[in-house]
């Protein structure tokens, strides 16, 4: 058992074993093991495949029966694939709207939540309710107007366009994060800077931001990845290929008819996931523990 | 005090990520700059671009050229929302029927009097009519390919078939029968690529004189599916049906996705564009012997519906002159070698098309150029509402036919029917 | 999207000041605003706009100006057989993927719950999807489904389980391939909401029902099935309006194909509005799905409501 080292050792500990104090038979164990096994191959087996896949030259990929380990391995797919598209340029969209949405969201809207968590009025409720409903919109309904909009003020194929469209996108989901932090911050501590005459914003740089800084962590990193995989509105608002995030060129590796291009498509591919892959096992912790404060007393 | 120092960082980080990521367009300082948007995608081809583009921009310092690299999956979205948008290139690579509702809705310049007259005469009428709407044109037709078969020569030659050549092609029944001739032990005579079998089917149904498009005397536009039009759809779906000569699995496969199952000599012939051949010479195994045989011919020979590849000029754009004077020079007969030999295909100006380079036999380039007379306007591509009717309509019903789930009846009731109220939509 | 909009509810109210009536509290304007104005601009304005779009003939292109049209595009809509037809596969689709999401997603769940060999593998595997842009998981799908190139042929040939297929391209197979990649995709949100809610179950309530005798599906139905009725309800009602919504995966599996079998809604407006430039219809196929989401979403509530009244 080499749980030891990893982060979920805690919950292992307290939750696993001793939680219910019951010990299921042998057979029982036996069997739920086999049926994790089961779920660790579904889930697994097709990042493998696209693993592999990035690796195989031409001709193995033509074969009639190909193999999980690549007979000749070969980086030439991943040196293709930044050839044949803009793939660097793709990702420096990437990282800058992502980036920028991540930070301006998390900037706007930790004072709205802020409002949202600490005082009761009609505006509150109906951030609220706008937060429940906008996850229910259909894009379509929203990008045609959006896309109208958007031309009029020649945000079009613009990369400040498309971070405020990322903003408003994640907005709903970064109050709802961000008013459970703000209500976790004990009040009385900004009772005290009032008293002491500071004022609402003053209160909420100097004395709450500080309590809040792992939620607005954890909140920018997720707006980041909404951010970094997003494709509908990349697809419709983005034009130019110099202009277009990862998600949308990668699409192009897909080609006309019969133009599928598999190795530098999965080289590609590969490259564009590790960033998330990354920055989510940062949080994963947060994400099975801090984020769900609200569900999980822990 | 402090709160305005709060505001000001946060006005200055807003204002920082709009100016800072925006790059806007190009200043103009008395020089032109055009954005050329090309949708070349195999590494030659951009290459040949490319070159060209460098080319013209060290002889015109004053109209730069700018490549801007587009793909051909997405390009008729793309461009819609590009016009829209208002952020349209000004030099525009597309397909001929791809461009109707682009014509029809203004977005497309009219060329009439935009082209010298050498490259309108270097190309023949029949295919400017490929870009001809209404009145104007709005697109150089350039580069186009034939459909052809490609053949596992072994396989060919152990049955004892008679070869096919464009001077004595193939009848639709004796294609049939020579299929099934070569089918048996797991093998199919032919793998037909239908991932999108509209165009396929109503190229080659020229041959057999089927139109499926009229134009009534009122200008409108309705569909019918007469016995010429039955010719190939009932071939194909015979070959895959009661047959068993043609590979069911590859109906809804694109032309690619066939290529091992054909190195593995699963398949004896594969129907698809000229342009094919590169793909094969680059991926085939070694030893393994191919060749081009012209498509089976009909009542009409061996014509061919086909969309050429063509460049036209954005009306939105300030430098339109320029912009058709950049086409000229790309479009010089030397110049469409390069692009031919780069994509494979065949060039539409007349003297290009006379290049020794495209008529020598190694890899079969005699045999497609043989082919470029019976290459003419697909009937149904200045329709508008083509697209939709495509789409929505014609690639499921025949999808469908093709694959054995309805018949010739339901095909004929929907391609018409349904069809013919698309259509309307668009006629209104 | 997201998951703690599943399962996070607001923290125990705290007794609030007051300030009820008023909009907003004097002073916390300027808190509000940077917030408020995008999400007005590009949001709350931007649906309004879609609504009225509805009811005209908005088209790309030039030629034609825009016309108020009334409830046409709605009559147009009642007549398309298609579009219909393409809803009527949104739902399968919605049904197929949001039903068997959850059941295994329950199942992995209570196993991850459990102190198994793996446990902690399981857990890192189980993020990979969720960590994937759509579009990747579509590509990665679409060469694990290649017919000749794939894995999984070549694994049913291995088995002697026949030929293998062209399971994306297949009339009869695309959509159930699709729906496998939606499960698969949406897994691990549903999975983690789930963990938590169970390990929100106090324990005693466990220990309690072992004592009584009941077998584990007896203590499943008393104790842990009560307890995660909540959490259960709420992400399998935003899983099945996301479902209902998807578009990346569709659009690089099948973009709609074979034959309009995978067109899903969401596909069918994208390409009435930006393919065929048809703005107005498009936004009235949008305001339909709204409509119907609506209905479920209240459905759904009423359901909440009254499972609460029960307990």
């Amino acid at each position: 058992m080499s749980r030891t080292r990893t982060h979920t050792r805690t919950h292992t500990r307290t939750r696993g074993r001793t939680r219910t104090g019951i010990r299921p038979s042998r057979p029982a164990r036996a069997g739920q093991s086999l049926a994790l096994l089961a779920y660790l191959v579904f889930l697994a087996f097709p990042f493998l495949w696209l693993i592999s896949t990035a690796f195989k030259p031409p001709r193995e990929l033509a074969s009639l029966h190909p193999t999980w380990i690549p007979k000749d391995p070969t980086l030439a797919n991943f040196r293709q694939a930044f050839d044949e598209q803009p793939l660097l340029r793709a990702a420096v969209n990437s990282v800058l709207v992502a980036l920028s949405a991540a930070l301006v969201a998390v900037l706007v809207a930790t004072p709205m939540a802020y409002v949202m968590a600490r005082h009761r009025s009609l505006l509150s409720r109906a951030a609220t309710g706008w937060v429940v409903i906008s996850q229910a919109f259909p894009f379509v309904l929203l990008i045609i107007p959006l896309f109208l909009i958007l031309k009029n003020l020649h945000l079009i194929n613009s990369l400040p366009g498309l971070t405020l469209v990322y903003v408003v996108w994640s907005l709903p989901f970064a109050l709802w994060m961000l008013v459970g932090y703000v209500r976790a911050v004990p009040r009385e501590l900004e009772e005290a800077a009032a008293v002491d005459g500071a004022g609402k914003l003053r209160t909420l740089v100097s004395v709450t931001a500080p309590l809040l800084a792992p939620g607005l962590v954890a909140t920018a990193l997720f707006a980041f990845i909404t951010a970094w995989n997003e494709f509908f509105f990349a697809l419709v608002l983005m034009k130019t290929p110099e202009r277009q995030t990862l998600p949308v060129v990668l699409t192009h590796f897909l080609g006309a008819e019969g133009v599928a291009d598999l190795g530098p498509l999965a080289a590609a591919a590969f490259l564009a996931t590790l960033p998330s892959l990354v920055i989510f096992a940062l949080i994963q912790r947060r994400l099975t523990g801090g984020i769900l404060a609200g569900a999980v007393k822990s | 005090m402090r709160r305005v120092r709060a505001w000001a960082a946060v006005a200055a980080a807003v204002a920082l990520l709009l100016t800072g990521c925006s790059s806007g367009k190009t200043v103009d300082d008395g020089k032109v700059t055009l954005e050329f948007q090309s949708l070349a995608w195999q590494k030659e081809s951009v290459d040949a671009n490319k070159q060209l583009v460098k080319e013209w921009n060290a002889a015109h310092p004053d109209i730069q050229v700018k490549y801007v690299q587009g793909s051909w999956d997405s390009v008729h979205d793309q461009l819609l929302t590009s016009f829209e948008g208002g952020e349209a290139p000004d030099v525009i690579h597309d397909a001929s029927d791809d461009l109707a509702d682009f014509a029809y809705g203004g977005y497309l310049a009219d060329l009439r009097d935009l082209l010298p007259a050498r490259l309108k005469s270097g190309i023949p009428q029949r295919s400017w009519e490929t870009t001809t709407f209404g009145d104007g044109v709005y697109g150089v037709p350039f580069l186009q390919e034939p459909r052809v078969l490609v053949a596992n020569a072994k396989i060919l030659r152990a049955a004892g078939v008679r070869i096919p050549t464009p001077a004595k092609p193939w009848s639709w029944e004796e294609f049939r029968s020579v299929t099934k001739k070569l089918s048996g032990g797991g093998r199919f005579g032919v793998a037909w690529p239908l991932k999108e079998p509209v165009s396929a089917t109503l190229n080659l149904s020229l041959s057999a004189g089927g139109r499926m498009f009229h134009r009534g005397a009122d200008g409108k536009v309705t569909v019918r599916f007469d016995a010429a039009d039955a010719v190939v759809p009932r071939t194909v779906h015979d070959q895959a049906g009661p047959d068993g000569s043609a590979s069911g699995a590859t109906l809804g496969m694109s032309g690619s996705d066939t290529l091992p199952g054909f190195f593995a000599g699963k398949y004896a012939m594969v129907p698809l564009g000229f342009s094919y051949r590169q793909q094969i010479v680059q991926q085939a195994p070694k030893g393994f012997e191919w060749q081009v045989l012209p498509a089976p011919a009909g009542r009409d020979g061996l014509a061919q519906g086909v969309s050429p590849q063509t460049l036209s000029v954005a009306q939105d754009s300030p430098h339109k002159k320029e912009a058709a004077q950049f086409i000229d020079f790309l479009l010089r007969p030397r110049n469409m070698v390069r692009l031919a030999l780069g994509d494979w295909m065949l060039p539409t100006g007349t003297q290009a098309l006379k290049d020794p380079a495209l008529r020598t036999t190694k890899n079969d380039w005699a045999t497609g150029t043989a082919l470029a007379g019976g290459l003419r306007s697909a009937p149904a591509q200045s329709v508008r509402g083509y697209p939709e009717w495509k789409d929505k309509v014609a690639t499921p019903a025949l999808q469908e036919y093709y694959s054995g789930s309805i018949g010739l009846g339901e095909l004929r009731k929907r391609l018409v029917r349904d069809g013919n109220l698309v259509l309307a939509r668009y006629q209104r | 999207m997201t998951l703690a909009t599943a399962t996070k509810r607001p923290v125990k109210r705290v007794s609030e000041p007051p300030g009820r009536g008023r909009l907003v509290d004097h002073g916390a304007w300027f808190l509000v605003l940077p917030a408020l104005i995008p999400i007005l601009v590009l949001s709350v304005g931007p649906l309004l706009y879609g609504i009225a779009l509805s009811f005209t003939d908005a088209q790309a292109g030039r030629t034609a100006p825009t016309r108020w049209v009334g409830a046409l595009n709605f009559q147009d809509l009642l007549h398309d057989t298609l579009f219909w037809e393409s809803f009527r596969i949104g739902l399968l689709w919605a049904v197929g993927v949001t039903v068997p999401q959850f059941l295994l997603a329950l199942g992995l769940a209570l196993l991850l719950n459990q102190n198994l060999r793996f446990r902690w593998l399981a857990r890192a595997l189980a993020i990979i999807p969720w960590a994937m842009p759509e579009v990747v998981v579509g590509i990665m799908w679409r060469l694990v489904y290649h017919p000749d190139a794939g894995i999984l042929n070549e694994t049913l040939r291995d088995l002697g389980l026949g030929d293998g297929r062209d399971w994306l391209t297949g009339l009869a197979t695309a959509l159930p391939a699709v729906i496998v990649v939606g499960v698969w995709a949406g897994m691990p949100q549903t999975t983690v909401a789930l963990l938590a809610g169970l390990q929100n179950t106090p324990p005693e309530l466990h220990e309690a029902a072992a004592l009584d005798g009941a077998g584990a599906w007896g203590r499943f139905r008393a104790v842990t099935w009560p307890a995660l009725k909540p959490v259960a309800l709420a992400i399998t009602a935003l899983n099945f309006i996301w479902n209902f919504n998807a578009f990346a995966l569709v659009y690089v599996l099948t973009n709609g194909g074979p034959g309009g079998r995978t067109r899903l809604p969401m596909l069918f407006a994208y390409e009435e509005a930006f393919r065929y430039g048809q703005f107005g219809y498009a936004a009235a196929m949008g305001c339909g799905m709204v409509a119907v989401i609506s209905v479920i979403l209240a459905f759904h509530l009423v359901g909440r409501l009254k499972g609460g009244d029960e307990q």
